[in-house]
């Protein structure tokens, strides 16, 4: 991505590059032990257009540093390589299987006079390691949730099965990477929960217990609504990339419809009927349409004795979502889609006005939104829930963010002094543009608030985060 | 470059440069006996009549080499030194009167350098950088440099001179009547083994060290290891150096490699490639700085034009050869790295002293000058008296630093008067300055170092000491000055806030630090390194390179840390984690009034310049 820096006003078109991906690839040391025989190593390799060599020599300098970092401790080799030009992170998901994502670091490019080439100065210091490494493991856990692991895919097919799925899977996943907006948020990888009163919660339980009685194919329900959890019968790492699936790829896709008029015809299949919104964002389109195809999408899921394969079955009336997951063994037919519609629609379309009710009485109750004095992101390592009032919105091209790069890499800065050391921490540091930046570990909790009292002081902007945990958290127990 | 080449260099002068370090092992500098002065063919400086008197004279391998090798780097430094004054960076060398009266009473936020409390009134001493990052940025300098050295033109020039080591070696051995070769090399065996280096390289125990470093030629050859011989690691490092041309290869540099618990930095110095690995806290760039001290301890004792050279003429020379008995210089700089702020401060820190007492001594050694005299170093211990130094020549704190170092580290020095030359790589790589080192007494903390640019200025130079010593004793101010020296540095506890447990604050403009006793909880060595560690952590968030911060408050449950850095001080405090924040605030408006009442005393206010 291309961004102009203000800079260029003077005439001197300064031009800046945030970090980008340059290459991504799989291999196998294993797989071509011989000299001559390297290539047979590399599974995937982006871009594929890159000459055969030169990925041979890029996978062997991979290999040679994680063989190298062997020598001084060998049950932990490298995670990452810093160079001049770019960082690159290496992963290994499953035994001699090895992830590699080389991003290059963001550069400027500063134009010389006349017939000379622009000088360009890369920024080594911007890119932090915590972010991309999770950006590499969450691709392979991206993976596996629709593949399964490389070992089974090994196992059915061979090489080359394994080799067709990983093009198929990364070919479209890397596109979706976007790596410039990436921050702590991806280092976290949590879900937002949706907040809710115990009478309200009830009814999603009791929904959920309903359906799951009538439907016995019915494995594992999640629900959610406007793109935050409620209720998840699955294990907590499978609904934490399920959720990451939902929220930054399937429902953007299929935001529109509810945003259109009621008379558009993006949404034939609730026209005329208001008690019934309801809709399948995987699987048909369009129950009536008798060309419609009733397949979904297979995931993988861990379950208490390996892995489960499933059919993922996502249905939607207005701003409530609900995953219905059907062991892949059953083949789903056009009958059950239609039970499934007639029974989930009305219900869920009620559920979701009621929710919505009670949202709005919620956000009466707390007063009108002013721009508050400060902005702040909280993770749970307990149970995964995150909540960010910095983030804007989150979609599948890019996380907006209401605070200057820099003090998100501040905030990334502090996460990673907290992950140094396993105890509770307090860090409180002024930056620069005198912002102020709070950080709190306490227990498997932390929180990162930014503040904009340019002029208060150490004690003041203690007293405000005391006051900003009192009303947000309030049983929360943070380290004075 | 033949294979056959290997152990016999053909370089003449390099061969010549092998006996007489055969003859001059272990320690470099390496020490001549004289029991009485004799005229000693090469050494004719010595031979002046009237000194009658034991000399110990210290030679290092680097001053041989200046000898044998082709190439006279003094005539570009002495220019230098005349020529070439370094421009302080801050351009504060304002008037003294604007600076008397911008400083004020009270110690404030709005402090600027120069105002600041232990600021010079004068000027600085040092030059100093804002941070270390300043110091990387001297590679094209270098180069240039390089440049002004020439080369084949003096060759036929030093001929002459060329012949001289050679006599001077064969003349050593026959006065401490050296056996044959083949016991020299069983000699050079159990030297190594007296810096216990035999260790298993492949043991859980050598991978557990908290910090390794290796130092390599570009062609891969071992020069350095800090744990481990260089022979059992020459393939490891045979590995570290095709990394690094790999990565070269594809126009791109290699920086560091990251693991789970531990670091691998690489710095990159024609002709000489450092690499790193460390179980610390240490940011990368802190790792990076460390290396390049190394580098530079490297090339004090041989000038980077000598490095560049022996490397263009062999590019596989054993540099261990021409290092070989500095290796304790490498060891005991790495432990200093562990354990003194003032090397990753960038600022040197000196012994408490009532003012008065210092002008004395400062002015007795300004008195004590010569023609090519440059720096009057006085130390006690590794903390300055006071530096009086030549009008616009600054002494580069890094290159302090590498002295006290070379001080430190041998005890020879202890017993005569050392004469050695030593490069300041800082002021410039490319030549050598003479310094004469001497305890003023051999039980004395007191270390005095005088720097000049003329090799043959040793006599001129003992002759600099004699007077300051007596100057000194005719005041009586020697006495008052090893009775200050009984008490070489503070308790904390006179600043009088009870849970503040150490500090350290450096005053930008003088390029000084001051820092209290390390305190009771962190006296042993692990804890006193955990310590320096959570300030070089403060350290390096605050000056990061693109995002550094004005102020850090640390909460943990072992200690309270908070820092702060101004335009005119850095101020780092270490608090019991039963301080609170409101108090932690009162501390700092009250140290930074104790340390203005003080400032006489803690800083060197007025240093003096010949």
């Amino acid at each position: 991505m291309l961004m102009i820096s203000p800079r260029m006003a003077a005439g001197m078109q300064e031009k800046q590059y945030t970090p980008s991906l340059l290459n991504f690839f799989i291999y196998n040391p294993k797989f071509g032990p011989r000299e001559g025989e390297e290539e047979k190593k590399i599974l995937f390799y982006h871009p594929s257009e890159v000459e055969k060599n030169e990925k041979i020599r890029n996978v062997g300098l991979c290999e040679a540093i994680v063989q190298f970092t062997r020598t001084f401790c060998p049950s932990k080799p490298a995670k990452s390589l810093h160079t001049q030009k770019n960082r690159q992170f290496f992963f290994e998901p499953e035994e001699n299987f090895w992830i590699v994502m080389v991003v290059r670091n963001p550069m400027v490019e500063k134009p010389n006079k006349e017939g000379k080439p622009p000088t360009i100065e890369y920024q080594e210091e911007e890119i932090l390691d915590t972010v991309y490494g999770a950006v590499l493991q969450q691709c392979y856990s991206m993976y596996k949730l629709f593949n399964g692991t490389f070992v089974r895919a090994m196992e059915a097919g061979g090489v080359e099965l394994l080799t067709q799925k990983l093009e198929k899977f990364f070919y479209r996943y890397l596109q979706t990477l976007h790596l410039h907006s990436c921050d702590l948020l991806d280092v976290f990888g949590g879900i937002s929960f949706f907040p809710l009163d115990k009478m309200t919660y009830l009814k999603i339980q009791s929904f959920v217990n309903r359906v799951e009685e009538s439907l016995r194919l019915i494995k594992y329900t999640a629900f959610l609504y406007n793109d935050q959890l409620i209720w998840s019968g699955l294990e907590q790492e499978d609904m934490r990339i399920l959720y990451k699936y939902l929220t930054t790829s399937l429902f953007p896709r299929h935001s529109e419809p509810e945003l259109a008029g009621r008379d558009s015809p993006l949404r034939p299949e609730v026209a005329g009927n208001l008690l019934h919104y309801g809709r399948f964002l995987t699987g048909p389109s369009n129950l009536k349409d008798p060309e419609a195809k009733f397949r979904f999408p297979r995931i993988f899921v861990n379950t208490g004795d390996g892995y489960e394969e499933l059919h993922l079955i996502v249905y939607k009336a207005m701003s409530a979502a609900v995953c219905f997951m059907i062991s892949a063994s059953v083949e789903l037919s056009r009958e059950f889609c239609e039970q499934l519609d007639g029974l989930v629609g009305p219900q869920l379309t009620l559920l979701a006005s009621d929710i919505c009710e009670q949202y709005n009485v919620n956000r009466r109750i707390s007063g009108p939104d002013k721009e508050p004095q400060f902005k702040f992101i909280y993770f749970n390592h307990m149970n995964l829930a995150e909540k960010s009032t910095i983030h804007m919105r989150k979609t599948a091209s890019v996380s907006l963010t209401s605070v200057h790069p820099d003090l998100m890499k501040i905030l990334g800065d502090i996460n990673c002094d907290f992950a140094r050391v396993d105890e509770d921490e307090e860090i409180i540091v002024k930056a620069m543009t005198d912002y102020w930046v709070v950080g709190k570990k306490s227990d498997q909790r932390e929180l990162y608030v930014i503040l904009n009292q340019k002029n208060a002081n150490l004690i003041e902007v203690n007293e405000e985060v005391k006051r900003l945990c009192a009303t947000q958290f309030n049983n929360i127990f943070f380290l004075d | 470059m033949q294979e056959e080449n290997e152990h016999e260099p053909q370089l003449v002068s390099v061969t010549r440069i092998k006996c007489s370090e055969k003859t001059l092992r272990p320690t470099i500098p390496c020490i001549l006996h004289f029991t009485e002065v004799t005229s000693v063919t090469g050494l004719e400086f010595l031979s002046q009549p009237g000194q009658e008197k034991t000399i110990r004279a210290c030679y290092s391998l680097a001053w041989i080499i200046e000898r044998c090798l082709p190439l006279k780097p003094d005539t570009g430094m002495e220019a230098d030194v005349h020529n070439n004054s370094v421009p302080l960076e801050n351009g504060n060398l304002a008037p003294v009167d604007r600076l008397r009266r911008d400083r004020s009473d009270s110690p404030t936020p709005g402090l600027v350098e120069g105002t600041e409390p232990g600021a010079g009134q004068d000027s600085a001493m040092f030059v100093h950088a804002q941070s270390f990052e300043d110091l990387t940025a001297d590679g094209e300098q270098e180069q240039e440099e390089e440049v002004q050295v020439p080369e084949g033109g003096d060759r036929s020039e030093r001929g002459p001179e060329v012949e001289k080591p050679r006599t001077e070696g064969e003349e050593n051995e026959k006065m401490q009547g050296q056996p044959g070769e083949e016991e020299q090399e069983q000699e050079e065996v159990q030297s190594g083994g007296g810096r216990a280096k035999e260790e298993d390289v492949n043991s859980e125990a050598w991978r557990r060290h908290r910090k390794h470093v290796f130092v390599l030629s570009e062609a891969g050859k071992p020069i350095y290891s800090r744990y481990g011989t260089e022979e059992a690691l020459s393939s490891t490092m045979g590995v570290m150096m095709a990394l690094v041309s790999f990565v070269e290869a594809g126009k791109n540099v290699i920086r560091s490699i990251h693991a789970e618990g531990y670091k691998v930095v690489f710095l990159r110095k024609s002709p000489l490639v450092l690499v790193g690995v460390s179980r610390t806290r240490q940011s990368e760039r802190e790792l990076t700085r460390e290396l390049l001290y190394i580098y530079y301890q490297i090339i004090s004792l041989l000038t980077l034009t000598q490095l560049n050279h022996v490397f263009q003429i062999k590019q596989n020379y054993d540099l261990r050869r021409l290092l070989a008995g500095s290796e304790h210089l490498t060891d005991n700089l790495l432990r200093l790295l562990d354990c003194d702020p003032g090397l990753f401060l960038s600022a040197v820190t000196c012994v408490p002293l009532p003012s008065s007492l210092r002008d004395v001594v400062s002015s007795s050694l300004q008195a004590a000058k010569a023609k090519n005299l440059v720096f009057s170093i006085l130390l006690a211990g590794s903390r300055l008296v006071t530096l009086v130094r030549k009008k616009d020549q600054y002494l580069h704190h890094m290159d302090l630093h590498l002295l006290y170092n070379l001080v430190g580290s041998s005890s020879s020095f202890r017993e005569g008067e050392g004469w050695t030359p030593i490069c300041l790589p800082k002021f410039n790589t490319a030549g050598f300055f003479h310094a004469h080192i001497s305890y003023l007494e051999p039980a004395s903390d007191l270390c005095l170092i005088l720097i000049s640019t003329d090799r043959e200025d040793f006599f001129t130079l003992s002759d600099c000491k004699r007077r300051f010593l007596e100057r000194l004793r005719r005041r009586s101010t020697y006495q008052a000055l090893q009775e200050a020296l009984l008490a070489p540095s503070y308790p904390v506890s006179q600043v009088g806030i009870p849970e503040l447990r150490h500090f350290v604050y450096k005053s930008k403009s003088s390029g000084l630090y001051t820092s209290p006793e390390i305190p009771i909880p962190y006296q042993s060595e692990e804890e006193q390194e955990r310590l320096m560690g959570l300030y070089q952590y403060l350290h390096s968030r605050m000056h990061h390179p693109t995002r550094p911060l004005r102020f850090i408050y640390h909460c943990a449950e072992r200690e309270n840390l908070l820092s702060w850095v101004t335009s005119g001080f850095e101020l780092y405090l270490c608090f019991s984690p039963l301080g609170t924040k409101a108090l932690a605030i009162s501390a700092i408006n009250k140290l930074l009034k104790w340390i203005r009442k003080e400032e006489d005393r803690l800083f060197i206010l007025s240093p003096q310049t010949y």
